[in-house]
């Protein structure tokens, strides 16, 4: 249903008078997947890698540099004015924050009927505040939230009203870019909950964009990992935590704390095993593999080439142990980061 | 509106305002002569019961000319104003909203506007229309279109990069409903403000025109003329002529920015922006309990309670109740629970820095062995300066934008120590090298947007341990950063804190971290703790139901299949703590029973935990296996 063809995206600084032109933000790199209807993909990776670019660039809030994305067949970025239109229908997204994402001004009944009115054409009062009714019950709120303004609404009420003006228009696929990252636990856990629970019933397409990986395992059936603007590994939920491929995926497992002295006892030295230094900068890209100077088996070939995807039992990754790197003899990647480690 | 009638002088600018719109629309009301009136056998003639400001060259009432001269003042301001805006503010909205070359060139055109000043266009306009003030203001009204146009397009350009406009794109809304809709009412508060000021300029500028005979005829009923006429005769008359026409343009001025502001306020939906002003409000009553004060810990805080008084004259919103904490020497005390518990109002009131207008009604703190429940502003600095680090959420929004990192690192050394400039600058360097940023020295030349988010809180730590603290409050420092980033701030914290043999006070809503980073622990539920014990019990037997339900909602501890739904803690946190309707936490527990919505549960020991439950002995032997068996399950 939807398939990105070695997507690039590059946001180029706006040139100052008499300074030379400062060199484009390489935002996303050659990103190529597809999801199906009524499947959820989940992306993470750090900030700065591209994730809500991404979302930008699906739900057309950005412009693309290079490369396609098709929805039912059709190439998103070459739409006229006419089936843009029935495709904002289509696709929909709940952004991060939700202190503002809301329109201050507007109570719930607006801001979740406008998308109605629009989309749908219903203009009489009564029948769209109806539907906004229908809404609220469905994602846990009560009707009399309709008359309600955004500073009047907790942090998951607001989430919930965003998901709600989401769904008016009955989208196919609905792009979740940091939906529960602001929200405290046991909150995040009811809107995850919910999400998952609408996308079964509705068979929506859900892309569940979060930062942390712990969330995304529990909706996702398929994970997508970023790192600068690369798709660096992608795979089933399951195999892609329990046998990550690649060392950034593994490194950001390792980062998560568990709720467990002891268990995090020995997760901390994993990540200590893991170098401390920064990211290069998205708009001055090595030539090699840019994890290469975090990563604790880089190789000689990684500072000199980008590695290609490369295929995997479980789906694709990004580096040179899968490519001409070293023979992993069966040998799982976090057994050979655990090894070089120790020596 | 209520905040509005709330201030006395919002309402008399008001007051004032309607009165010029009066004068206005029927100066006859308020007048009690006609402009025609004179008798110049009473020339000027002082204030009487018939003639309340004097009376003037040709006899005439200075009071019916001071409200005809309102009439002319405010029908400058709807030129003048009224130009700048109607142009200025649709050039500004297209500008930014087209960007491009559009903006480029509308731009260019405002700018060349902006060149020529206000005054030069206004004569250039009169010579060209013919004097008099309608013409001068048409010049000055010209000259409007460029503050209004630049304000407009700055402040439409800041709101189109909020999330919920791309939120209205999503939606399908058109770039001009968006426009109209969504980002224009968001600019009105800007507006207005602009409007108010710029109206006191207009009226500034026309009264200063009037009275140099650019403006207004000399024999005008005008504030301008009226000074003019004044000037030539306070001499031999007096100086009291100035003030029929000086009062009311001064009143007016001051009304305009007043109502200004007044109005921006009132229009704000949330009227509940406080700034985070390091007030403190000494205790009213001071009921230390003694017993419960650890003094042998570093520091600790007995009792503490904090109020926010509330708009209406309900009873103030009770925040904290009954706080009681201690850190020792070189522990780390993890604080967590959901937020809006009240973590960050118990640190800022514990560390001298409870934001206006709290409260603290009763409390007390000790550190190392001195009472601070009294403490002035001024002892408070130095103890922040010199024993107490406090670190912040937002690394970087807690730095100061316009200064250099060196300069915010230097700047409190020179304060706080008796260093020179240059040992000062060698200190910054040595911090921001124990912080482990790469190459201090050029670094410190830097700004803090040129720091990436770990960075920025490096330097945030840097500044925290320039004095040299014994303790170290922390403030979710890391939930602002990525876990990798956290990984590795925890790695510097933990590092720093076993070489200087320093306390830390770490809140978080991580249990996680805690897990890490703490050797004891406390839980907040809506202002109160509820449980204190070691790290390794509140892991291994959780006792209040609240602690067991945030280990519970973790999704590492979600056992089971995954497509089971994860646990979750049903509700929100109460806004404000009740204590007289029994335990907090009653709506959400799961083991809740009639006693608890009548008795309030306090802390008591129970097993190796301090616990605020009513059932916490009979819960502590059945929890025990739930928990453990949930995190067993989590895998390496
Ligand atoms: N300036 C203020 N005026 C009124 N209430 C406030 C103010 N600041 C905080 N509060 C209230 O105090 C309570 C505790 O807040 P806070 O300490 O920030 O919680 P936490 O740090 O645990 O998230 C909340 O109910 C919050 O709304
Ligand atoms: S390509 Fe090399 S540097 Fe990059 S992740 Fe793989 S092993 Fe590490
Ligand atoms: S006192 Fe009652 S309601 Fe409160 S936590 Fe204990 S069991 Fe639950
Ligand atoms: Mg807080």
């Amino acid at each position: 249903m939807l398939e990105l063809d070695n997507l690039h995206v590059r946001y180029t600084p706006t040139k100052k008078l008499l300074s030379p032109a400062a060199k484009p933000v390489k935002a996303l790199n050659g990103v190529s997947f597809s999801l199906g209807p009524g499947q959820t993909m989940g992306l993470v990776g750090e900030s700065g890698s591209g994730k809500s670019t991404l979302a930008k660039a699906i739900l057309k809030l950005t412009d693309v540099h290079s490369g396609a994305i098709n929805f039912e067949g059709q190439d998103v970025t070459q739409l006229n004015r006419k089936d843009s239109l029935s495709f904002r229908k289509n696709v929909q997204g709940v952004l991060q924050d939700p202190y503002s994402s809301l329109n201050p001004l507007h109570d719930v009944g607006v801001i979740v009927g406008d998308p109605i009115t629009r989309h749908l054409g219903i203009k009489r009062r009564d029948t769209r505040n109806q539907r906004v009714r229908e809404l609220l019950t469905l994602v846990g709120l009560s009707a009399d939230f309709l008359e309600r303004k955004p500073h009047q609404l907790s942090g998951g009420q607001r989430q919930r009203v965003s998901i709600a003006r989401a769904l008016a228009v009955e989208p196919k696929l609905l792009i979740a870019d940091e939906a529960t990252s602001a929200l405290d636990v046991s909150i995040q856990s009811q809107i995850i909950n919910l999400l998952k629970k609408i996308q079964q019933e509705k068979q929506l397409a859900l892309l569940f964009i979060a930062h942390d990986l712990e969330v995304v395992k529990h909706i996702a059936t398929d994970v997508g990992v970023m790192y600068l603007g690369y798709l660096v590994e992608l795979g089933k939920t399951e195999t892609l935590y329990s046998e990550p491929t690649h060392p950034y995926t593994k490194m950001l497992l390792a980062s998560i704390p568990v709720p467990n002295p002891k268990q995090q006892e020995k997760r901390k030295a994993l990540r200590q095993s893991f170098i401390n230094a920064e990211p290069p900068s998205p708009s001055n890209l090595p030539m090699g593999c840019p994890f290469a100077n975090r990563c604790p088996v880089a190789m000689d070939i990684c500072k000199k080439e980008m590695p290609d995807p490369t295929v995997t039992a479980n789906g694709f990754s990004r580096c040179h142990l899968h490519t001409s790197g070293p023979k992993l003899d069966g040998e799982t990647v976090v057994d050979f980061i655990k090894k070089q480690a120790h020596t | 509106m209520q905040s509005f009638i709330r201030k006395p002088l919002a309402v008399a600018s008001s007051i004032w305002i309607f009165l010029l719109l009066v004068a206005f629309v029927r100066p006859s009301i308020l007048a009690t002569h006609a402009t025609t009136f004179s008798d110049t056998t009473f020339a000027f003639d002082k204030p009487s019961s018939q003639h309340f400001f004097g009376r003037g060259q040709v006899g005439e009432d200075l009071y019916s000319f001071a409200v005809y001269g309102g009439q002319n003042a405010v029908r400058s301001i709807l030129i003048a104003v009224g130009i700048g805006a109607l142009v200025g503010v649709p050039l500004g909205l297209i500008s930014a909203w087209a960007g491009g070359r559009i903006d480029r060139a509308t731009m260019w055109l405002v700018d060349l506007l902006f060149s020529i000043p206000v005054i030069m266009l206004a004569i250039a306009i009169v010579a060209i229309l013919g004097s008099g003030i309608t013409s001068a203001m048409v010049g000055i009204g010209f000259a409007m279109i460029t503050r209004f146009a630049r304000i407009t397009r700055a402040a439409a350009l800041a709101e189109k990069e909020e999330l919920y406009i791309d939120a209205a794109k999503i939606t399908g809304l058109s770039s001009f409903t968006t426009m109209r809709r969504y980002i224009f009412p968001n600019l009105i508060p800007t507006l207005v403000v602009q409007v108010a000021i710029l109206s006191s300029i207009v009226i500034l500028i026309g009264t200063g025109l009037s009275a140099i005979g650019v403006g207004a005829e000399r024999d005008d009923a005008d504030w301008g003329a009226m000074i003019l006429r004044a000037s030539e005769n306070s001499l031999s008359e007096g100086y009291w002529l100035f003030f029929p026409a000086c009062l009311p343009l001064l009143l007016t001025i001051v009304s305009l920015n007043l109502l200004g502001d007044a109005l921006r306020d009132s229009y704000v939906p949330s009227g509940s922006v406080t700034s985070l002003t390091s007030t403190r409000r000494t205790a009213k009553t001071t009921t230390a309990d003694l017993d419960v004060i650890d003094r042998a810990a570093l520091f600790s805080v007995a009792s503490l309670s904090v109020e926010f008084p509330t708009a209406k004259k309900q009873s103030p919103k009770k925040v904290l109740h009954d706080i009681t904490f201690s850190v020792k020497k070189g522990e780390v005390l993890g604080v967590v629970g959901e937020s809006g518990s009240g973590k960050s109002i118990t640190m800022l009131a514990s560390a001298g820095l409870l934001p206006a207008p709290g409260q603290i009604t009763q409390g007390s703190t000790y550190f190392d062995g001195r009472d601070l429940t009294t403490a002035t502003e001024k002892q408070w600095q130095k103890i922040r300066g010199n024993d107490i680090g406090y670190i912040f959420q937002e690394p970087i929004a807690s730095l100061n934008p316009a200064l250099t990192v060196g300069n915010q690192l230097i700047e409190p050394l020179l304060v706080h120590t008796d260093l020179t400039k240059k040992e000062a600058r060698a200190k910054a360097e040595e911090l921001l090298a124990e912080v482990r940023i790469p190459d201090p020295a050029s670094r410190m030349k830097q700004y803090p947007h040129e720091f990436s988010g770990g960075m920025a809180q490096r330097v945030g730590i840097a500044m925290a341990l320039a004095c040299e603290p014994k303790l170290l409050i922390a403030d979710e420092p890391t939930t602002a950063l990525d876990v990798t980033v956290q990984g590795q701030i925890l790695d510097l914290l933990s590092d720093i804190q076993t070489r200087r043999d320093m306390a830390i006070i770490f809140v978080t809503h991580d249990l996680g971290v805690i897990a890490e980073i703490a050797d004891q622990v406390i839980v907040m539920y809506a202002g109160q703790v509820v449980e204190q014990a070691s790290a390794e019990n509140i892991f291994s037997s959780p006792t209040h139901p609240y602690t067991q339900a945030l280990l519970a909602t973790m999704p590492q501890n979600h056992s089971g299949d995954v497509d089971k739904p994860l646990t979750v803690i049903e509700g929100t946190v109460p806004s404000q703590t009740s204590i007289d309707a029994g335990c907090q936490f009653a709506p959400r527990c799961t083991y809740v029973q009639e006693q608890c919505t009548v008795t309030l549960p306090t802390l008591t020991l129970v097993g190796g935990s301090t616990v605020a439950c009513l059932r916490a002995e009979e819960l502590q032997s059945e929890v025990v296996n739930l928990t453990v068996s949930s995190t067993e399950k989590v895998t390496q």
